[in-house]
């Protein structure tokens, strides 16, 4: 069920006012004021025991709409399956969408629209990092708790707060899950190749701190300036004795990387390793095998046979995907599962807070954070992603992540890295406890 | 009533409709559109530094994200990264984008028409990109949020923008005061110095006006309400981020000048509410709703050239009473030479 509150506009004052029509609409104005008083005592009665607005802010248009078109898909099913099994503590969800257009301006008005007039009490945030920084203070201020699914890793550190969760990874999650079995396993000589723009440097700082604490050496990084079609040139730059170029581009630039570094044979001299945003909603078949033998750090195999259960079938039988490529074939579109996952998981890591605090209303919203923090999600049909638990300290969401190998155009498995692996090389660095509700 | 007394009239009415909003608009709509129409006067100023530059100096510039974005990251850099306080942040932010639209200014205004409109949009470009890159001091994309420091503080008490009210009523009077300085300019003697500029700049040369220094100085001016606009935005979003600066921004503003009619001191409040009005209601029923706004706007411009300030004057001179006219030298009426 999606919210959409619409208001009417005011008519324009009329010229040639005489004393009965001024009449006239002084009474007409007093009855409406009357019947808004009405409304808005009975809104405030009706919110107990009405149905709970649960918003998603999500980028259905502009240059992630190729992810927020999964991400709402995700987000409505969740609801879907929530409602039929009786809604959260005997209470209908209502979910209200507001698309962010990809624009951190037009995210952050969307996500005021979202809390103040559809009346969101809680928000399935933005995948966008731009997004979802120009949220959390607007969330906090707002006292609603936001879930954000970007990988910047401020969401969750130097910028988030007690109103801010994350389930699935960040930079700093990405660098500890991946870096230790691609320095035993790759090499230990590294270059990284990004776009010269605040994700990419994110993922550089992160990983460099490891691979350097571990003895891995990291050449000079490569920052592609944004717009550049061509990379020839900045391909030629990299050392001849990189033995693991480490990449992370998105959308158009990732498939003109993969094409390019493919057609220098980069892939013959070097292992190439990369992250899943890099690759999310790209069929490597589609690419002519540009990925072929490239690394992947993956949130949630792209084949079912990595993680055989029943709740990961179901998941991507309720996605309307294949069991190996995650494509749509009517739409042609491939779900951006690594990413998607969260906007379909966290309603129902809300719906448990909800539950276990007793939620009301939103005087009970302090409860409900609580309750979260250090949550724990079982393998179910509510977190088809598998285990995890949203620690306490840092909102964090500790998860399983899946090395990958493209091998036939398909995702091929190579080492399951547990959420314990990833929580040791992952100390919390803020604590979100110590801000007050 | 006279043209004069329509238009005082009318004034009236939106003044005080303006300073009561926080009561009167959740009796009619929900209180979501008190912040709608904070925002709508935020966004009217950038619209309003196109207009004192187009409607009044005849330079049509796409650079003026540029200066919102130096007033929104001066606060943001201010407060978060300097650790300033509320004012020192806020002045950080206008003496930015004020000393940046010198600079720029000092450049583009030796030139005119398109090549004045390329050069402002290069300008916005290249500091766009080089917020972008400077990740440590502005968040790169990712932006730069901040807590918010109380305006004032005294003791244990604090007043803050974080209370909606106090927000509302600071946005309208730093907005206010700036239209009434706009106003000034415009009534005094540099006011028409921009406006013999732009009818006819080799006149204006001629008649010992220097053509440079009017445009600088307007587009200074103009740089600065734009820098009060961003620093305004900052504080109302808590963020500070490059995607302002980008140049389809400037172009949004250039548009609601233009509807709302260039050359009109309160038009641009009038366009910019009446398209962002536009896009809040479409936007929930459509996502590519910015096609229907392209076609509102298309219209607006063929059926309403002079903007929707220009409409306003027409319907206020076909229902006004004549101004009395000056005693007449004969029975006709007619000065003699």
């Amino acid at each position: 069920m999606t919210k959409d509150v619409k208001s009417k506009p005011a008519k324009a004052p009329r010229s040639g006012q005489t004393r009965r029509s001024f009449l006239q609409t002084a009474l007409a104005g007093g009855a409406a004021a009357t019947t808004a008083y009405f409304g808005i005592t009975h809104n405030a009665f009706a919110k107990a025991s009405g149905p709970i607005v649960i918003g998603h802010q999500c980028e259905l248009t502009g240059g992630f709409s190729s992810w927020g078109y999964w991400h709402d898909k995700c987000a409505q099913a969740a609801v879907k399956v929530i409602n039929e099994g009786g809604g959260i503590a005997g209470r209908k969800v209502e979910l209200a969408v507001a698309d962010t257009e990809s624009n951190p301006a037009a995210g952050a008005r969307k996500l005021r629209s979202l809390i103040q007039r559809q009346k969101a009490s809680f928000v399935v945030g933005s995948v966008h990092s731009g997004i979802m920084l120009a949220s959390i203070p607007i969330a906090t201020e707002l006292k609603t708790p936001y879930f954000s699914a970007g990988e910047a890793t401020e969401a969750t550190g130097s910028k988030g707060s007690r109103y801010s969760f994350r389930t699935g990874t960040d930079t700093y999650a990405l660098a500890a899950a991946g870096v230790p079995w691609a320095m035993e396993n790759l090499g230990k000589n590294w270059t990284m190749i990004f776009p010269d723009y605040a994700w990419g440097h994110s993922h550089h700082q992160e990983h460099r701190k490891l691979i350097e604490a571990a003895g891995g050496k990291v050449n000079d990084p490569i920052a592609v300036p944004l717009g550049t079609k061509d990379l020839v040139p900045y391909l030629a730059r990299i050392p001849e004795e990189t033995e693991v170029l480490f990449s992370v581009f998105f959308g158009a630039l990732s498939v003109a990387f993969y094409t390019q570094s493919k057609s220098m044979r980069l892939d013959e001299k070097m292992k190439m390793y990369s992250v899943s945003g890099t690759i999310e909603a790209i069929d490597p078949r589609d690419i002519n095998g540009a990925t072929e033998g490239v690394y992947f750090l993956e949130n949630f195999p792209r084949p079912l046979e990595f993680k055989n259960d029943e709740y990961h079938a179901k998941f991507i039988e309720m996605m309307g995907v294949d069991p190996v490529y995650a494509k749509d074939d009517k739409s042609g579109k491939v779900m951006a599962k690594s990413h998607a996952w969260q906007s379909y998981e966290n309603f129902f890591a809300l719906k448990a807070a909800i539950e276990a605090s007793g939620w009301q209303s939103d005087k009970d919203t302090p409860g409900v954070i609580e309750a979260l923090e250090g949550l724990k999600m079982e393998n179910s049909l509510a977190h088809p992603q598998g285990t995890k638990i949203l620690r306490a300290e840092d909102h964090s969401g500790m998860i399983d992540c899946y090395m990958s190998r493209v091998e036939d155009s398909k995702f091929v498995l190579k080492k399951h890295i547990p959420r314990e692996d990833l929580m040791a090389k992952l100390p919390p660095r803020y604590d979100f406890r110590t801000h007050k509700l | 009533m006279t043209a004069a007394a329509i238009n005082r009239l009318g004034f009236v009415v939106v003044a005080l409709l303006t300073l009561t909003a926080p009561w009167f608009l959740p009796l009619l709509v929900d209180s979501f559109w008190v912040d709608i129409y904070a925002e709508m006067l935020i966004w009217s100023l950038l619209a309003a530094s196109v207009n004192l530059l187009f409607g009044y100096v005849g330079l049509l510039s796409f650079g003026q994200a540029l200066f919102f974005g130096m007033g929104m990251y001066g606060v943001a850099i201010g407060v978060a990264k300097l650790g300033l306080g509320f004012w020192p942040a806020f002045g950080l932010g206008v003496v930015m984008a004020t000393a940046m639209a010198l600079v720029a200014g000092a450049l583009a205004v030796r030139l005119t028409w398109h090549y004045f409109a390329i050069i402002t949009v290069v300008f916005s470009l290249i500091f766009y990109f080089a917020a972008l890159s400077w990740k440590p001091l502005t968040g790169g994309d990712d932006g730069l949020s901040f807590t918010m420091p109380p305006i004032v503080s005294i003791g244990e008490w604090e007043l803050s923008l974080t209370d909606p009210t106090v927000q509302y009523y600071f946005i309208i009077a730093i907005v206010g005061i700036c239209y009434a300085l706009m106003g000034v300019i415009l009534k005094s003697p540099l006011g028409s110095a921009f406006r013999a500029v732009k009818e006819n700049d080799h006149r204006a040369a001629l008649i010992g006006l220097n053509v440079y220094l009017i445009r600088l100085t307007a587009f200074v001016i103009a740089g600065f309400i734009a820098g009060v606009a961003g620093a305004l935005f900052a504080f109302f979003g808590r963020y500070a981020s490059a995607s302002y600066m980008f140049y389809h921004v400037s172009g949004e503003a250039v548009v609601w000048a233009i509807i709302g009619g260039a050359g009109t001191l309160l038009g641009p409040i009038v366009g910019t509410s009446l398209l962002i009005i536009l896009r809040e209601e479409l936007s929930h029923a459509w996502e590519h709703y910015l096609i229907l706004v392209g076609v509102i706007v298309i219209l607006v411009v063929i059926f309403a050239p002079k903007g929707l300030g220009g409409l306003w004057q027409a319907l206020v001179r076909r229902i006004a009473r004549p101004e009395t006219p000056p005693p007449s030298t004969d029975a006709k009426g007619e000065d003699k030479p």
